[in-house]
């Protein structure tokens, strides 16, 4: 029997098996991410290649920071368990590249939300993580004391954000000439400062403050600034056109914040479902599955976001905040309540 | 789409192609179990299928009208006469049978679509090809990939250039003065293959037949009405675009259908029923299934990730990533239909030349226009593999398939294999020359 001839003999039952199995292999419910990331088993979220407070890896290689813990907040609530994230670290340039073509499922690399990015690259910003603002860091010793002194002064930026365009905008604005030196990740533009190679250093202030820390001589060599410039609201980015999925991410962010209002913390969040004053709040922990369903996960979604990190503040103080080498502010990273800008709709 | 469905759909889609390319069963059916599985297997869902028909609802509606249109032209007997001149014109030899077939198939598809220029043209190729006595298998091949080749000539004369070239912005002009060259070469070095590809049909001489008195038309009302749609459809072909309200090309098919069947049942010539039976039905149903198919492989969203890996292999070298490009693109497009393909590559290439900081992130927004010069010979590569890969196989292509169809209606059926030992060499050589044109233009962007 020729090889043709064998193979049709075999391609009859073969296309029965293949038509038999349609009805054994699960359908992909709900949106397409939240359905690839349940089926892999884990979140892959696009992180910075090492942001002192946002995202870094130790020497033992696991990654902690503020962005860190918002995707592991993401995988408690869609997968059930915060450990199964896997991190990807990448340069600015690269990470809506990464994003467009699905490399990743959630970018948190201390990304600002700007009208640019929603309009032309087609995505979606969940809400604010973290309100920051760029700064200017100099030396110390010999440094310059303002902007103003910055006149004439090489400048050095990182390539593929926000701050080169925003460093063109401000000197235009303020008649300053300066040089920007362009350079190609957070860390090499730290080292380029740090070796003298530019005077100052334009950055989100909380990145200048991670650099600072591991500043040769040590942190107290070098100053921010007090100058503000544009704001840097960072925002979770995903993809456009899957509502499911930028729903669950959205409102995992709000339900951080939410359990913070309401006093809702990891150590309390299991208690808190069954004795949270607002009957809102308990359903959104768990008492009602009707969250859940609409979300296309389980009635603990919340609860397990929260017990995994904390709430907001735990995550803040904990990364960026009094509990941490960086030590900063909350400045308006408070709740409204407490006169900040953190605001999450009603979880009801 | 889950990882499973991914490996499902190319297990699908490999096994279709194997049982086209062994000739297992009827490719119209082997694509038809495909689909039905990608439906079975939850891959293809209802947004799919509108996304799939907005891609093929164009090239099928180019197909339709063109089939209507030569058929009911085939009613006049114009395809006798044309014939009867080529036939005259070629001298009784096969060398200038073989180029004049280019030169009037190439000028015809810079402007007009590809897959409705070689229907209407097949009828005359055919009639001179049998005049001469020769199979006209060969011919109806490389009439096709010349129609597709011929495509590179102009910015407007294939959907692959057309899609590049306004994602970059490029106008008609700017296309003319930096691509047009490479597809005129791309398409002359055909010629000295064909006494390599297509020995015997290069070295025939025939008698020719004694020239007969030529027929008065038999209905010369039908004749002149059926000319005039065919003038209204290449009249609106070139011109429907710019028109106050645009008439694109698929609309414009449509159009001159609509109206080739209103003359037939107006001069009661022939019942319209006759016309719409006599339509390669199996040609659209196959073609419907793989765009079907492709939407699914597009889906899996494989080829877009390829963009960070574009940086990880060649960082700034964009001369080795144009021609890696070239390579892989024309790949790519011998398997699948060529527009979902480039499409998904120009968001690749968008996303790598991103990655390398040659143009800021805006640039993979829909609206960015401000290329780099020495950024576009990648687009341009993207351009030469995307309309000369589908030359490759008879799957490669929608003329490809419809030459298939239209031999296979004259009792010539074609397999793949016989379309991949003229298909590959032509396109390896086109490649070639594309290649070589591209490091050109590196070399001149400098």
């Amino acid at each position: 029997m020729g090889i043709v001839a064998a193979c049709r003999k075999i391609l009859i039952p073969t296309v029965i098996a293949l038509f038999v199995l349609t009805c054994v292999v699960p359908p992909a419910t709900a949106g397409d991410t939240l359905a690839q990331v349940k089926s892999r088993g884990t979140l892959r979220c696009g992180v910075s290649e090492g942001i002192a407070g946002f995202s870094t890896k130790d020497a033992s290689g696991r990654w902690s920071g503020l962005n860190v813990d918002f995707c592991r907040a993401v995988a408690a609530a869609a997968l059930g368990d915060a450990e199964k994230v896997t991190f990807v670290p990448l340069k600015a340039s690269e990470r809506f590249p990464a994003l467009k073509a699905g490399v990743v499922d959630l970018l948190l690399r201390n990304t600002t939300w700007t009208l640019g990015r929603e309009a032309s690259l087609k995505v979606e910003f969940a809400g604010v993580l973290f309100y920051d603002r760029e700064a200017f860091m100099v030396a110390k010793t010999g440094g310059a004391r303002s902007i103003a002194e910055l006149n004439g002064a090489t400048i050095c930026v990182e390539k593929g954000t926000t701050h080169v365009q925003n460093l063109a905008d401000y000197s235009v604005a303020q008649g300053l000439s300066v040089t920007p030196l362009i350079i190609d990740s957070a860390t090499e533009v730290a080292n380029a400062f740090f070796a003298g190679r530019c005077k100052a250093y334009m950055s989100d202030a909380s990145q200048l403050a991670a650099a600072r820390l591991r500043a040769p001589g040590g942190p107290q060599a070098f100053v921010i600034l007090p100058d503000r410039l544009s704001k840097q609201p960072f925002a979770p980015v995903m993809r456009r056109g899957d509502d499911d999925w930028v729903t669950l991410v959205r409102w995992v962010l709000f339900a951080l914040i939410a359990a913070e209002e309401n006093g809702i913390t990891r150590d309390n969040v299991r208690a808190m479902r069954e004795s949270a004053r607002n009957p809102a709040m308990r359903r959104a922990l768990g008492e009602s599955t009707e969250f859940g369903r609409a979300l296309a996960t389980d009635p603990d979604w919340a609860l397990r976001a929260v017990q995994s990190v904390g709430n907001y503040g735990e995550m803040f103080e904990r990364n960026l905040g009094i509990h941490s080498p960086l030590n900063l502010e909350r400045g308006l990273n408070r709740l409204w309540t407490q006169g900040g800008l953190m605001y999450a709709p009603p979880v009801r | 789409m889950t990882d499973v469905q991914i490996y499902m759909t190319m297990v699908v889609f490999g096994a279709v192609i194997l049982a086209i390319a062994f000739d297992l069963i009827d490719m119209a059916v082997a694509a038809l179990l495909g689909v039905s599985m990608l439906f079975g297997f939850n891959i293809l869902a209802e947004e799919d299928v509108i996304a799939a028909v907005k891609t093929a609802g164009g090239p099928l509606a180019l197909l339709f009208g063109g089939m209507v249109v030569a058929r009911t032209l085939a009613g006049t007997g114009i395809f006798d006469r044309i014939g009867t001149v080529y036939l005259r014109a070629t001298k009784g030899s096969g060398k200038r049978f073989l180029l004049l077939l280019i030169a009037l198939v190439a000028p015809l598809c810079a402007f007009l679509p590809n897959a409705t220029t070689v229907i209407l043209l097949a009828p005359i190729i055919i009639r001179v090809a049998v005049a001469l006595d020769i199979d006209f298998v060969g011919p109806m091949v490389l009439t096709a990939i010349v129609s597709n080749s011929a495509g590179l000539l102009t910015l407007v004369g294939d959907p692959a250039t057309f899609l590049v070239g306004s994602s970059i912005g490029m106008t008609f002009g700017q296309y003319l003065r930096r691509v047009s060259l490479g597809g005129l070469l791309s398409l002359l070095v055909l010629i000295p293959l064909l006494p390599l590809l297509m020995p015997d049909l290069w070295r025939l001489r025939r008698p020719l037949p004694p020239r007969e008195s030529e027929k008065p038309f038999q209905r010369p009302w039908f004749a002149l009405l059926a000319l005039t749609v065919l003038a209204i459809m290449v009249g609106l072909f070139l011109v429907g675009e710019d028109l106050p309200i645009p008439i694109g090309p698929p609309a414009v098919a449509i159009i001159a259908a609509s109206l080739a069947l209103l003359v037939i049942y107006s001069v009661r010539f022939e019942p319209v029923d006759n016309v719409l039976r006599d339509i390669d039905w199996k040609t659209l149903v196959f073609l419907s299934c793989i765009f079907f198919l492709v939407q699914a492989i597009t889906k899996t969203g494989l080829l877009q990730n390829f963009s960070l890996k574009l940086y990880e292999w060649f960082g700034t070298e964009f001369t080795l990533a144009a021609l890696s490009l070239i390579a892989g693109i024309a790949l790519l497009s011998s398997l699948l239909a060529n527009i979902p393909v480039v499409a998904a590559s120009i968001v690749m290439v968008k996303g790598y030349l991103v990655a390398v900081e040659a143009v800021p992130e805006l640039a993979l927004g829909a609206h960015f226009t401000d290329w780099p010069a020495a950024t576009l010979p990648v687009f341009i590569a993207m351009m030469f593999g995307g309309t000369l890969g589908g030359n490759a196989t008879l799957i490669g292509a929608a003329a490809n398939i419809v030459s298939v169809g239209i031999c296979a209606q004259n009792g010539k059926p074609i397999t793949f294999v016989r379309w991949l030992r003229y298909g590959l060499p032509f396109t390896g050589c086109q490649l070639a020359v594309s290649a070589l044109y591209v490091l050109a233009l590196f070399h001149f962007s400098r």
